[in-house]
């Protein structure tokens, strides 16, 4: 078990900017130190005692080489243990959380951030695709959100009117978060109306890209008990990565997000996600958030769309998720921040009397790696 | 005369919290030519289309046909050296339709995965999974996957599902020309965006000064690197200052702007605490050699004409020699 065999590990206070369509008056070290800033304020905690700083990004939305190195000082990085994962920011978290577990350091900052808007998603994602037989063709992560989403409805026999109720759940969510900018969220119906990007998904069923940078703190347990009243323990860490080829994976379901899951609950102690107060979760579609669902045990194959027809006792992406505001690279890292956030009672949205929760990162095109935390207070 | 100013953080045409497109941006490009190493499987697959064959590879653990071929079977992890030819038409298992047109999964007859592909000729409409297909293939081969133009619907019944050993194979294509080209807008932010704004309206070059160290930086940031405190305070600096350190460029290489030899220097602005990064001009290379030197006086010499907001607008800093 994680947080019992090796040292206990908890996430003690985490900050992001607004995320929102674009920050186009802010570059991404503006975003950064406002991030770090609010993750240190008010935590009894200061930069000095921070023994390393991991972050995450992508050289290729950044339009930079090795980025970070530019972003340092608004990292509070200087002369500091630093190191760059170039996937989403939850895999930064794991990796913190190692080092903190292994009992090599005792605090942690770990950040992430995203200016997609300054880029193409598309081409973002093209330049991770296979460059013989996939890139010339067109195949891109728009495709592989399509293809899984044709699939799942044809394995399952359901209509594609399932999608839209997902969008329009999480939007209201965002809408209510004062952390993501909205205008207005859709209803079921704007989301059906808007245009076919990925065939059968509209525009508005895939994942939103945003702007915006998230820090969290992470701290062994002798600091945690020191500096914190309500410490989030992290209970289980799972990853898996799928093949590349995105033509030879399953299509209507996640195996490795599966396995990811399977790992984190091990660790934890637990026997699936019963007895979770909520989740929050990383897609790249509305489809693929149903795949996720099934692939944490939340329903059966095929049958996640019920979560949200009939209700759910777990609490589903209580930030409105990753569909409304998906800054690419920090996503999941935000889940665990907004996860972390409401089980200590520090945000309005989170589930009354929330006591542990499922968090999701994913990444790659069509969602090849995958990486699940469990928590609790 | 006091150049500094005392600032409240006040942006000029970056007002936080305003509507995206009112912000200017600055237009990045990264473009870079490559030549892809295809290995051993996609070498032949993709000399074998000249030829109207598909070629797979064997996984000899678990037995499947991998199409298009693999060097390895990404589930056992065990090399799959045997090619072999399967057919060229098979059934749709999935399909969706993007900006980029109809793609298909198809499994071809013979295969055991799906290789994805453009659909020709039919809409979304059209399609259904476990229709038939078959390659149409281009006039001329150009040893690339668009060697097969796409698939399109086809009558003919399924044929065997045997597949053939690759027989008096052509010669590999080794590697692939690519051009990786993406475009950025960059937000300058609201500390560039204020740099830029004076070098266009005065010509002015503005540092902010650290609360802690009292280093002035340039170009300005809101925090300072090595303290992680807020800058409090902008700054004027001069456009003279000492050479730190400089190189004189002969290499060529992509993404150059100007033309060897240069004179790449780091320069101390008077009144800054960091190096900026310019050139050196106004003395021929041979001399520079001989008479530039860390220490050395320098000032800007700026563009003739309307300045624009950006350090370009600083063609060079020449030496000011004593003598
Ligand atoms: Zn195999
Ligand atoms: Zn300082």
């Amino acid at each position: 078990m994680f947080g019992r065999a090796i040292n206990r590990v908890a996430v003690v206070a985490s900050a992001q900017t607004k995320l929102r369509d674009a920050w186009s008056n802010r570059q991404h070290v503006d975003l950064i130190s406002e991030a770090v800033v609010g993750a240190l304020k008010g935590s009894g905690l200061r930069i000095e005692d921070v023994d390393f700083v991991i972050d995450c990004g992508s050289d290729i939305l950044d339009g930079r080489s090795i980025s970070n190195c530019g972003f340092l000082g608004a990292m509070g990085a200087h002369h500091k243990e630093e190191s760059r994962v170039e996937e989403d920011g939850l895999w930064g978290a794991l990796y913190g959380a190692t080092k903190i577990g292994s009992g090599s350091a005792e605090v942690g900052l770990v950040l992430a951030y995203s200016k997609p808007s300054e880029s193409d998603v598309s081409a973002f994602y093209a330049t991770q695709c296979e460059p013989f037989y996939q890139r010339p063709v067109g195949f891109d992560h728009a495709a592989a959100c399509g293809f899984q989403a044709q699939s799942y409805l044809a394995s399952h026999s359901l209509s594609e009117e399932v999608f839209a109720d997902v969008v329009a759940h999480d939007w209201a969510l965002a809408a209510a978060n004062s952390a993501v900018e909205l205008e207005t969220a859709p209803t079921a119906g704007d989301v059906r109306a808007s245009s076919r990007v990925a065939a059968p998904l509209h525009e508005l069923e895939l994942s939103r890209p945003v702007d915006g940078a998230v820090a969290v703190v992470l701290a062994s347990k002798r600091v945690a008990q020191r500096v914190c009243t309500d410490p989030v323990w992290i209970t289980g860490i799972g990853t898996a990565m799928d093949q590349h080829s995105f033509a030879m994976r399953e299509r209507d379901s996640l195996p490795a997000c599966a396995a990811a899951a399977e790992a984190a609950y091990r660790r934890a102690g637990m026997d699936g996600p019963e007895g979770a107060s909520l989740a929050e979760l990383s897609a790249s579609s509305a489809a693929t958030q149903l795949m996720v669902l099934e692939a944490l045990g939340l329903a059966d194959p095929g049958g996640a769309a019920r979560l949200y027809s009939e209700g759910s006792d777990v609490a589903l992406n209580p930030s409105g998720g990753s569909l409304p505001a998906d800054p690419i690279m920090a996503t999941g890292l935000v889940r665990l921040s907004e996860a972390a956030l409401q089980l200590s009672g520090r945000v309005g949205h989170g589930p009354e009397g929330a006591s542990s929760a499922i968090v999701h990162g994913a990444g790659g095109v069509g969602m090849q790696n995958h990486c699940v935390f469990t928590l609790e207070v | 005369m006091d150049r500094t100013t005392s600032a409240s953080m006040e942006m000029r045409s970056e007002g936080l919290g305003t509507t995206p497109s009112e912000h200017p941006a600055f237009a990045g490009r990264i473009e870079l030519p490559y030549k892809l190493t295809t290995g051993r499987a996609a070498s032949v697959f993709l000399a074998e289309l000249a030829s109207r064959r598909i070629v797979g590879s064997r996984c000899p653990s678990c037995a499947r046909v991998l199409v298009p071929a693999q060097d390895f079977c990404a589930e056992c992890g065990t090399a799959a050296e045997e090619l072999v030819v399967v057919a060229s038409a098979g059934s749709l298992s999935g399909f969706t339709e993007t900006a980029a047109g109809v793609l298909g999964l198809i499994r071809l007859d013979g295969a055991s995965t799906d290789l994805v592909h453009r659909i020709l000729d039919a809409g979304l409409a059209d399609l259904q999974v476990g229709q038939r297909v078959a390659a149409r293939w281009a006039e001329e081969a150009q040893g690339s996957v668009l060697d097969i133009v796409g698939f399109a619907a086809d009558d003919a019944p399924a044929a065997s599902e045997e597949v053939r050993p690759l027989s008096d194979p052509s010669d590999p294509v080794i590697e692939q020309p690519y051009r990786l080209r993406l475009d950025y807008q960059h937000a300058y932010g609201p500390y560039y965006g204020r740099l830029f704004d004076e070098i266009a309206t005065s010509r002015r070059i503005q540092g902010v000064r650290c609360p802690r160290c009292e280093c002035v930086l340039v170009p300005p940031r809101e925090y300072c690197d090595t303290c992680f405190v807020r800058t409090a305070e902008w700054v004027d600096v001069a456009d003279t200052g000492v050479i730190k350190a400089f190189s004189i460029i002969h290499l060529e290489f992509v993404g150059q702007v100007r033309e060897p030899p240069y004179i790449y220097a780091e320069i101390v602005l008077d009144g800054a605490a960091t190096r900026l990064i310019h050139t050196v001009g106004g003395i021929e290379v041979e001399e520079a050699m001989e008479r530039l030197h860390p220490g050395t006086a320098v000032r800007a010499v700026w563009k003739d004409g309307e300045p624009v907001g950006t350090l370009e607008d600083i063609v060079y800093f020449e030496p000011v020699f004593d003598d």
